[in-house]
């Protein structure tokens, strides 16, 4: 990789191994690489420890999103869908488990994959992208399931609600839709951009980011950043940042948001922006917490850069992993 | 008592009668008193000591009986001139003189006994003499002996010829067989005179070759004598020639001569010279070497051998140094004397033409710094057309920049030789960049092609020499090239994007849509100082891709009122290291590839996905064809924009260009890539 091509890299998506003391991260030449979060963050870590461990191509478009289940790594490429062992990858063997395509219509453009979720209540995978569809892919038994169709653009994120047994999928179109994981029916059709406190006209109406928490979504886009309440499925919070967002997720009683722009926003739940910590790259795409580990318990944020930002705090950047 | 007085008188009267002042008054006299003398000594003869002695008792008795009588005598009364005292008185005066008489016989017979022991000691003195004389003799007889017992005769050295031989081979009348088979002398005779014989033949044989040597020489001198009466005629037709094998491109002539002035060359340039030489008639005919500079100085110089220059500087350096103690004012002029004789070039200098197809000559000009031992190299280029007319190319072809960085990171500034360093602290050289100008780059691949090595890195393997400069010589002849065609190209591509044409060629048509909205406004010239004051170009220059060897030029694409600016980089090693594009657009308001991921895509699309604009190989094309991807580019991108349908009225770019989908991905890429057949626009 030369470095007029470090220059123009992009990190997409970034998933924590079970364990917790890895990090993978998608970007958009196809590859893959793997940090070692505990050999970066142990006190002897030299400049040397904050590149990957292991980098590999995994697809031939960018890897838009990754995702990790108990012991695997779900990686999704342009319409395809690969699955990596984590074990096998710390031991750097790369040789995906099975590689997954769904029967896609079109045959003048492969349509990429832009989100993926696991829907735990019967153990499937949730993934929408350039088809306009939302589709189902059983893990147990590695067929797909089913089809959600009702997006009129393609679908930009989808997210999934247990305990409801709901999909939720925000796309291009502008609408957030709702889905009945066990019918697979459309239940629910928001139109953020239509609502007079979300829409920003000047950016568009696409729905590029999509969290819930319980009752709660957040989502944004081309419209603001906005708190949804789905039992009334009104929105209860507008958040005042410029740019459109592209990640956000719950945390306590904050909301973190990534975007355009060069910084990490942390908002409160009424609605206020209380920060909104800088970071390397120009544009941010993918934010991710360490959940899986209490001692590495980190924030990574990447973007339009080679640069992957590790908040050991969440008030300033710590160091960067590189590729 | 009485002999006491005796002994007394006694030399008194020898005095009287052998003294020498008697014998000298007169003759006469002497011979008168020989004669009395004489006959005492008869006297003497006659005479026996023995009785003399008792004679001399006798009288010493009576003498002290006549004494003791005359004693008596006085004693009673007797009167002096009585009778009886004076007959005893007489007597005793007989007594007297016959003592003296025995006294003088003792004296003689003492002297008679000394001159006979003296005589018979020199008899003895003589036999003495005698016998050394014969015992020296016989030494030197002895010795004689010896040394002849241990004669070494010479012809002991001449090896002879064996025996056996002898008998065979010399004739009768020398070997005589009857009288030498038992006598081993003349044996040894016999065989010296057979070797005589024989060498006496050989003497001869000598002489005859020597005659016919002299002969065959003389005969040889005559032919060289003919043969050069030949050289002005075969000169003059050499000279009558050349018109003729410059028209045939044969030069013969000049290569003579080239290679008799290279003998004077300092070695890395010879050694440079003999290799390009033999590169240009292996592989490369277009490849001229010829060699220029002052011969006699060199000639003048290669006659001493050099002596080590170190030294002689060391010392001076000191001298120097005490010098700058004492007189300050005049130590600049003393410098700059000794920098300029640090920095002095070998009088001969090695001029390498490359002619490209086209007819343009890259002209090298190969240096030696002698005290430095490093080599330089200064370049010019000769095109067959004009090309002062294109502005922004000025920096293209001259002679500084030209040729930087043949090899990654080779940009000619600083010595290769680490020893230099310490000699330039001696006559206060900061840097020897200050210098380049003058004497010529020294390029690492310039030290290689004459076979200087100056190992950095342990790794390397050591040739030094012929080999190194072999093993360099293909390749960097091919880069050189290469990198005069690359400017060249450049060239024309820098006068046409001036006029805002950007020329496509026949091959590269396909690589984009017939119909190209965009056009190119501006392209001009810009430095390293005005790129990094930009503000979009900051993550370039912050991930080192931006030196000062590279060149910086701004231009601008426009559409209606969209102006693209684009901010280039274009390396020295152009097309191996593509140009690098940094885009800013200005159309409802501003903004750049770092914060819109749309212009950063196009920056990828023409800095990124650069290899499939490179056209036919060595993708010298690859410039333009960037700017028409960029057009492009634009084109996709103002027609995908706005797609807000809430603004009434016409659209300023109406959709032309055929898209799948117009955006794509989580941060909504629109479609920049090309689909040559079909003709539409996809997303990477």
């Amino acid at each position: 990789m030369g470095p007029v091509e470090l220059l123009h890299m992009s990190v997409f998506s970034q998933s924590f191994s079970p364990c917790g003391r890895f990090l993978a991260a998608g970007n958009n030449y196809g590859e893959i690489a793997v940090f070692s979060l505990s050999a970066a963050l142990s006190p002897d870590a030299t400049a040397l420890s904050q590149k990957p461990v292991l980098t590999f191509t995994a697809h031939e478009g960018p890897v838009f999103s990754l995702l990790s289940t108990d012991c695997h790594l779900l990686s999704a490429g342009n319409g395809e869908i690969s699955c990596w062992s984590w074990s096998e990858l710390i031991k750097k063997n790369v040789k995906p488990l099975w590689t997954k395509r769904p029967n896609y219509k079109s045959s003048l453009e492969i349509p990429e994959i832009n989100s993926m979720a696991i829907n735990s209540r019967d153990n499937s995978l949730v993934f929408g992208g350039g088809d306009n569809n939302v589709h189902v892919l059983d893990l147990e038994h590695g067929v797909f399931k089913s089809v959600l169709q009702g997006h009129s653009d393609y679908v930009h994120c989808v997210s999934v609600r247990d305990r409801e047994a709901e999909i939720l999928s925000g796309g291009e179109d502008g609408a957030v839709r709702v889905w009945d994981s066990r019918t697979g029916q459309c239940v629910h059709c928001i139109e953020v951009h239509k609502y007079e406190s979300c829409a920003r006209p000047q950016y568009g109406k696409w729905i590029s980011c999509l969290t819930t928490d319980s009752d709660w979504m957040l989502c944004g886009g081309g419209p603001s950043l906005s708190l949804w309440h789905l039992r009334s499925l009104s929105p209860t919070s507008v958040f005042p940042l410029t740019g459109c967002q592209r990640q956000t997720t719950f945390y306590q009683d904050m909301i973190l948001a990534v975007g355009e722009g060069p910084a990490v926003s942390h908002c409160l739940l009424g609605g206020e922006v209380k920060a909104q910590i800088p970071c390397t790259p120009q544009s941010l795409n993918t934010l991710q917490l360490n959940t899986n580990s209490t001692e590495h318990r980190v924030l990574t944020v990447g973007g339009s850069s080679d640069h992957i930002d590790v908040f050991t705090n969440l008030s300033y950047r710590t160091f960067s992993f590189s590729f | 008592m009485s002999s006491d007085a005796l002994k007394k008188r006694k030399p008194k009267v020898l005095r009287t009668e052998g003294g020498t002042p008697e014998t000298k008054r007169g003759r006469g006299e002497g011979d008168h008193q020989d004669v009395r003398v004489y006959s005492e000594e008869v006297e003497l003869d006659a005479r026996d000591p023995e009785q003399d002695f008792l004679q001399y008792k006798e009288s010493c008795e009576s003498l002290a009986t006549l004494m003791s009588e005359i004693q008596e005598l006085k004693a009673n009364g007797a009167k002096d001139g009585c009778a009886e005292v004076e007959q005893r008185r007489m007597q005793s005066c007989i007594h007297f003189m016959n003592l003296k008489k025995l006294n003088r016989l003792a004296h003689m017979r003492l002297k008679r006994g000394r001159d006979q022991t003296h005589e018979a000691k020199q008899r003895v003195d003589v036999l003495h003499l005698q016998l050394q004389n014969l015992l020296y003799e016989v030494m030197h007889l002895q010795k004689e002996i010896s040394k002849c017992l241990e004669f070494k005769s010479k012809h002991e050295e001449i090896d002879l010829v064996p025996e056996e031989e002898f008998y065979q081979e010399a004739p009768q009348d020398i070997s005589r067989p009857q009288l030498t088979k038992n006598d081993p002398h003349q044996l040894t005779l016999a065989r010296l005179d057979w070797e005589l014989e024989q060498r006496k033949r050989l003497a001869e044989k000598y002489m005859e070759s020597q005659t016919t040597r002299e002969k065959i020489q003389k005969s040889i001198e005559v032919k060289k004598e003919h043969l050069t009466s030949l050289q002005p005629g075969l000169n003059a037709i050499m000279q009558a020639s050349i018109p003729v094998q410059e028209y045939l491109s044969m030069p013969f002539e000049q290569a003579q001569i080239q290679t008799e002035v290279a003998r004077h060359l300092p070695p890395p340039l010879y050694v440079l010279f003999v290799q390009a030489n033999a590169y240009g008639q292996a592989c490369d005919k277009n490849l001229c070497v010829s060699i220029s500079g002052d011969v006699e100085e060199a000639k003048a110089l290669s006659k001493p051998p050099e002596d080590s220059q170190d030294d002689e500087s060391d010392s001076d350096a000191e001298e120097e140094q005490e010098k700058t103690k004492r007189r300050r004012p005049t130590t600049g002029g003393q410098l700059d004397d000794k920098r300029r004789e640090m920095l002095k070039r070998h009088p001969l200098s090695l001029c390498l033409d490359l002619k490209c197809k086209d007819g343009s000559i890259l002209h090298l000009h190969f240096y030696y710094l002698m005290n430095l031992n490093i080599m330089t190299v200064k370049t010019k280029v000769s095109t067959s057309t004009d090309l002062n007319t294109v502005i922004s190319a000025g920096d293209l072809l001259k002679s500084d920049t030209l040729l930087s960085c043949l090899y990654t990171s080779d940009q000619g500034q600083e010595t290769p030789n680490p020893a230099n360093r310490y000699q330039f602290d001696k006559v206060g050289i900061v840097c020897f960049a200050d210098y380049v100008e003058d004497l010529g780059h020294p390029y690492m691949w310039v030290q290689s092609l004459g076979g200087l090595h100056f190992p950095k890195d342990p790794s390397e393997g050591v040739r030094v020499g012929s080999s190194l400069c072999a093993s360099h010589m293909e390749t960097t002849m091919k880069l050189l090239r290469g990198r005069l065609l690359s400017r060249l190209a450049l060239h024309k591509q820098f006068a046409s994007l001036e006029h805002s044409i950007i020329p496509v060629s026949s091959e590269c048509q396909q690589l984009f849509p017939a119909k190209t909205i965009s056009r190119l406004a501006r392209w001009t010239q810009s430095t390293l100082q005005d790129y990094m004051e930009l503000p979009y170009t900051r993550h370039v220059t912050d991930a080192g891709l931006a030196t000062e060897t590279d060149l910086y030029f701004m231009s601008v694409v426009e559409r209606g009122t969209a102006h693209l600016q684009a901010a280039v980089v274009l390396s020295p090693r152009y097309p191996e290291v593509s140009p690098l594009f940094s885009l800013s657009l200005s159309w409802k308001g501003e903004r750049s590839g770092r914060t819109d991921d749309n212009l950063r895509a196009m920056e990828s699309e023409v800095n990124v996905f650069k290899n499939e604009l490179q056209g036919p190989r060595p993708g010298r094309q690859l410039l333009t064809n960037q700017f028409s991807r960029l057009c492009v580019c634009l084109d996709v991108y103002l027609e995908t924009e706005g797609q807000d349908d809430s603004v009434e009225g016409p659209r300023e770019f109406p959709r032309e260009k055929m898209c799948l989908r117009t955006v794509r991905g989580p941060n909504r890429l629109k479609p920049f890539k090309y689909n040559h057949p079909q003709g539409f626009f996809s997303h990477r």
